[in-house]
């Protein structure tokens, strides 16, 4: 057993510590650094929040896909760069809209965890 | 810096301003970007041209390897003293140091030019720039100043030619870029794909300053007062820096100012025809922009290499590398109709 409470409640409470008491106090040339320290926080803790399941999953799905078993993620993504640089989901092949959805769900994925924000209607104009 | 390194350099500086004495008023490094180092540099020369105080920044690069593509400080040098010459608004270069006896490093010397670069400052404090509209037409027009720098140039042999489309070059050095790196990038592989099957053929290729970005020009509260940071500079389709400038990625948030975030694409493109005396073909740009987003991403993953590799213990590097994702997406948004 692992000691609690964990990474990503440890983050969680690091990062409103950071956020509610240590940056307003900061001078404004250390404010940037601090900002990057948040972010870098918040980075990790959604990534432990995620946890290894979006992964698990992007695997089978391209395994499915690509009608090959892979063992690893990693492989799974190389044999998918392969196939598109190939032309795999060029305009009328097969392939292309399911390519494309997946695609879609591991971006959406690595941004849930990297830059939620960007997946925000708003902020498109 | 040291005072032994202080030392030569004040050594270095008599010789190249021909000046009796040099001293340092104010040495302090100035916030810099991830490739290069910049210094704040305030001389008191005696004698020599220069005589007087002198108002300086000094250039070199970060004390570990660059990104690979990118220019070394003499080159870089040697592409201001062109700019200069051929009216672009830069730091005026001084002097070039590329005895690395000096400061271990080479470096340059430039006149410092007063204002800011930040660019998520500068997109939403309207004191900063003078009026927006002059100053989108302004970097327009400066745009086109550099592109009229035709091949050859007796001083920039460094860059390299080629025979190549640009884009189709782009795409090769960009998927040689993905075989080396560890892991693929599904993506990438697809915008890439499309960049190939969309690429527009060679037109006559001018200097491109390919990084000309909000973010990487100067203003005071008056206007620009620099174009900086020029060390990805290479000869290319001159549309590749119109959509490097436009592209969403550059907007810093502000994202219907398609113009870097500052400015409307109209007043930018009237700016640029009203020096260069060519229409911009404004649906070729949009291929540019896809562009914009996977370089940019290459780029990413470089410097996040370089925190991955264990090279540099450098924050703003590891975070670089979580744009990536964002590119992706928008790579995805640009290209899925086609």
């Amino acid at each position: 057993m692992r000691e609690h409470p964990q990474g990503e409640a440890l983050l969680r409470c690091a990062q409103s510590l950071l956020q509610d008491t240590l940056i307003p106090a900061l001078p404004a040339e250390l404010r940037h650094d601090a900002l990057m320290l948040k972010r870098a926080m918040a980075i990790a803790q959604r990534q432990l929040q995620y946890g290894d399941a979006p992964l698990h999953a992007q695997r089978a799905a391209l395994s499915q896909l690509l009608q090959q078993d892979f063992a690893t993620l990693d492989a799974a993504e190389a044999a998918l760069a392969t196939a598109l640089r190939q032309g795999a989901a060029d305009p009328g092949a097969p392939l292309r809209d399911a390519l494309l959805r997946e695609l879609r769900a591991s971006g959406r994925q690595r941004l849930l965890e990297s830059n939620p924000r960007a997946l925000e209607p708003d902020t498109r104009a | 810096m040291q005072d032994h390194e202080q030392q030569a350099l004040r050594r270095f500086l008599a010789q190249a301003a021909h000046a009796e004495q040099v001293s340092i008023a104010r040495l302090q490094p100035l916030s810099g970007g991830a490739v290069q180092e910049n210094w704040l540099l305030d001389l008191e020369l005696v004698g020599g041209a220069h005589a007087g105080r002198l108002e300086c920044v000094l250039r070199c690069d970060s004390a570990s390897a660059g990104v690979a593509v990118s220019l070394s400080r003499a080159h870089e040098f040697a592409l201001f003293q062109l700019a200069f010459g051929a009216g672009v608004t830069v730091p005026e270069p001084l002097w070039l140091c590329d005895d690395d006896t000096v400061l271990g490093r080479p470096f340059f010397i430039m006149r410092r030019v007063r204002g800011s670069a930040a660019g998520h400052v500068l997109v939403r404090d309207l004191r900063l720039g003078g009026d927006r509209v002059q100053l989108t037409r302004r970097l327009g027009s400066e745009l086109a100043r550099i592109h009229a720098l035709r091949a050859p140039q007796a001083s920039l042999p460094f860059l390299p030619w080629y025979e190549e489309a640009p884009a189709l070059r782009s795409v090769r050095l960009h998927r040689a870029f993905l075989d080396r790196h560890g892991s693929a990038h599904p993506a990438l592989e697809w915008g890439l794909r499309w960049l190939e099957r969309h690429a527009p053929a060679r037109a006559t290729l001018t200097l491109c300053h390919r990084d000309f970005r909000t973010g990487n020009y100067m203003v005071d509260e008056n206007g620009l007062t620099g174009v900086l940071d020029w060390e990805f500079a290479g000869w290319s389709d001159p549309l590749e820096d119109i959509g490097w400038f436009c592209a969403r990625c550059w907007r810093f948030g502000q994202n219907a100012l398609e113009a870097g975030g500052i400015g409307t694409r109209a007043d930018f493109y009237s700016g640029y025809e009203s020096v260069s005396g060519t229409r911009i073909d404004a649906q070729a740009v949009k291929y540019w922009e896809v562009m914009a987003h996977m370089t940019w991403a290459i780029i990413a993953l470089q410097q996040a290499q370089r925190f991955v590799s264990g090279a540099e213990n450098r924050l703003l590097l590891a975070l670089t590398g979580h744009i990536v994702p964002e590119l992706e997406w928008e790579i995805l948004n640009l290209t899925e109709a086609d």
